[in-house]
């Protein structure tokens, strides 16, 4: 006879979780007492969002379920930001919730959240079990639909009684799925329909997204785009997709991206969409998004298609299936002479400006840092200016090495986040670079990358504001600087210190010699290269603005690059 | 408006997804209808939606995992009539006793 909380653990155990994140509470307490000799290690996290998000973070590197544990009531409700972040990026992720016993629920009970209703539209798949015979199955139905076709995330909520009840157990289940609608695929004569595009196009360009690491068609991608050899750029989960040395490659595209790629997508006559939703970061004014071009878009999800802009052509499927077929009669198409319009739009005078003004010393400092990191790295970045200068100045080719939360801009989302990462890659170099604001928001997982001993290299990019909000204060609310103001931040070199993790200051006069002196240098080398875990506080100009900047409402064209 | 008959495997909270794939674009559910339907459950919303929020309707419906047929109609003048009809009494149908019992 085995207890429902140890069927969990076997059912969990069996869809190949060796490692799960979590915060226990009286509700899942029987989960936790179950979990020595369940072959399922525990890694304690000081919130649940940590949880959640270090659950994302081992996920997103891995391309694995992640798995993070709540217990009821306010530990369930925690998870819900990194429930919603899972979503709008595509994550697997498993979140299992401790409940009240099943004769309370309903009743306002001590710690009771209807979690399952409050995350309806949060999850891609959720259920309540209400026996302990169910387990098996919900347990293996939640793991296939968190992996399968666009990923995503579910919840699996379990009312602590049937934690503690019993029963024979035969062994977990697999889930065997009806066949769904949305699992139609794109039928093979798309490929002649976007050849027959691409012989009449004049400007054409490629989009690349999240899709494409999420699908594992990387190479496969490569070998297109080099075939192809027309403009491609990247959104920011699309960073690492293509090698950033390939001679057609502009950079990240959207509102903060290079202007060589905002150029191109405006002028293109036929944009190829790879594994990207063409959120509004990245369209600008959808009514003023690509004027002068069809859309060929490559999506697994349906749901993602003409959401802000109809296109020519939907291509329904997971880019490691499409991509081989369009590529094989692409081989054999004869396709039009890019050649001119490849020299406008990869050309010198599209050429990204070098970083000058109020900025200049922080870019400095993130390139000197990016460049001593070993060739096993990956970046995880928060939310902020911060977020846009790292995706800016990002040159590796791997697709996923630099993460952070793109859709839903989840501030804190980046500290935790390394801890998932650094245990799913420890011999990795995981540089965590954060804003002052976001580093404070999630700022108690100090205590689980020391207790866990995790060799985190975590950068604070300190300009004493919410600086993002700050930008948008000055360039469109007249410089009214409501409530952005942190010049009241604590030293967080000795709160680092009070967690017994080593910290180092860095002020912007250290970049003022490019290159770098001995000295910073040395620095650099010693913050990159300890063995331990290391915090690095980079001091820079409080009103320092991320360029170029396409402002909200405005087209692709309407670039801003400096302050005026 | 127009009529959406969704057909879906009842599981645990997927009537509840349809609806809110309406309710999160701040469409108003001018009517909800949901009964068995052979081995699966079916659902007939009347909605005000330009052509835009149908398709994306369309496309929220088929990715939720339970639903496994979307289609409209034509509105009728029985979904016309049905959407006008006057809300009931806030008692109708419930035993005179119990209602005391409620109120005790």
């Amino acid at each position: 006879m085995l207890k429902g909380a140890e069927i969990v653990l076997q059912c969990v155990r069996a869809e190949g979780v060796d490692l799960v994140f979590g915060y226990p509470g009286g509700a899942i307490m029987p989960l936790y007492d179950a979990l020595e000799g369940s072959g399922v290690r525990h890694v304690l996290t000081r919130h649940e969002q940590g949880a959640v998000f270090a659950a994302e973070g081992y996920a997103r590197v891995t391309g694995k379920v992640g798995v993070a544990m709540a217990t009821s009531g306010p530990g369930a409700t925690n998870l819900v930001t990194g429930i919603a972040d899972a979503k709008m990026d595509s994550v697997p992720l498993v979140c299992i919730t401790g409940q009240v016993r099943t004769a309370m629920i309903g009743t306002d009970a001590f710690q009771e959240t209807d979690v399952f209703g409050v995350t309806l539209s949060l999850t891609k798949w959720s259920r309540l079990v209400r026996t302990i015979d169910e387990i098996p199955e919900v347990v293996a139905e939640g793991f296939h639909w968190a992996r399968s076709g666009r990923p995503g995330p579910v919840l699996i909520d379990i009312p602590t009684d049937i934690l503690k009840a019993k029963k024979e157990f035969s062994g977990p289940v697999k889930f065997t799925p009806h066949a769904r609608p949305a699992d139609a695929k794109a039928e093979g004569a798309f490929s002649d329909t976007i050849v027959a595009l691409l012989q009449r196009a004049t400007r054409p360009v490629a989009l690349v997204g999240a899709g494409a690491k999420l699908s594992g068609a990387v190479p496969q991608l490569r070998q297109l785009l080099d075939d192809l050899n027309i403009p491609t750029f990247a959104t920011v989960h699309g960073l690492g997709a293509v090698p950033p040395q390939s001679p057609y490659y502009l950079g990240m595209v959207g509102m903060h991206g290079t202007r060589a790629a905002n150029t191109a997508l405006h002028e293109t006559d036929l944009l190829l969409v790879f594994g990207a939703r063409l959120d509004d970061r990245v369209t600008g004014d959808p009514t003023r998004f690509a004027p002068h071009a069809k859309i060929v878009h490559f999506e697994i999800d349906p749901a993602q298609l003409d959401r802000v802009r109809a296109c020519e052509l939907p291509v329904i499927g997971n880019l490691a299936d499409t991509i081989p077929a369009f590529h094989a009669e692409l081989r054999r198409a004869s396709l039009p002479d890019w050649s001119g319009w490849r020299a406008v739009a990869c050309g010198p005078e599209r050429a990204e400006l070098d970083p000058r003004g109020l900025a200049q010393p922080t870019i400095r400092f993130l390139d000197e840092l990016f460049s001593r990191l070993p060739q096993d790295n990956v970046i995880i970045a928060d939310v902020g200016q911060h977020q846009m200068w790292a995706a800016q100045r990002y040159r590796s080719s791997s697709p996923r090495g630099f993460v952070t939360s793109g859709g839903l801009g989840a501030m804190g989302f980046a500290l935790p986040a390394a801890v998932g990462v650094q245990l799913a890659k420890p011999e990795t170099c995981v540089l965590c670079v954060s804003g002052d604001g976001g580093f404070q928001m999630n700022i108690q997982e100090l205590a689980t990358v020391h207790r866990l001993g995790l060799p985190i290299k975590m950068v604070i990019v300190d300009n004493k504001y919410l600086g993002m909000v700050r930008q948008w204060q000055q360039l469109f609310y007249a410089r009214n600087y409501a409530e952005t103001d942190l010049s009241d931040n604590p030293d967080f070199v000795e709160i680092a210190k009070a967690y017994k993790i080593h910290g180092w200051r860095l002020n912007e006069a250290a970049m003022a010699e490019y290159p770098v002196s001995a000295e910073t240098g040395d620095l650099l080398e010693n913050f990159l290269r300890s063995p331990e875990p290391e915090l690095l506080v980079f001091d820079c100009a409080p009103e320092a603005n991320v360029y170029p900047m396409v402002p909200a409402g405005a087209a692709l064209s309407e670039m801003v690059y400096e302050d005026e | 408006m127009q009529v959406f008959h969704i057909r879906y495997r009842n599981a645990q909270g997927t009537l509840m997804r349809i609806l809110n794939a309406v309710s999160r674009r701040g469409l108003d559910l001018t009517s909800v209808h949901a009964e068995y339907a052979g081995q699966d459950h079916a659902v007939t919303l009347l909605l005000q939606v330009t052509p835009k929020q149908a398709g994306q309707l369309y496309r929220e419906w088929y990715a939720i995992v339970d639903v496994t047929e979307v289609r409209s109609s034509p509105v009728t003048r029985e979904h016309a009539d049905a959407a006008w009809a006057p809300h009931p009494p806030a008692s109708a149908g419930v035993p005179e006793q119990s209602a005391r019992a409620a109120l005790a």
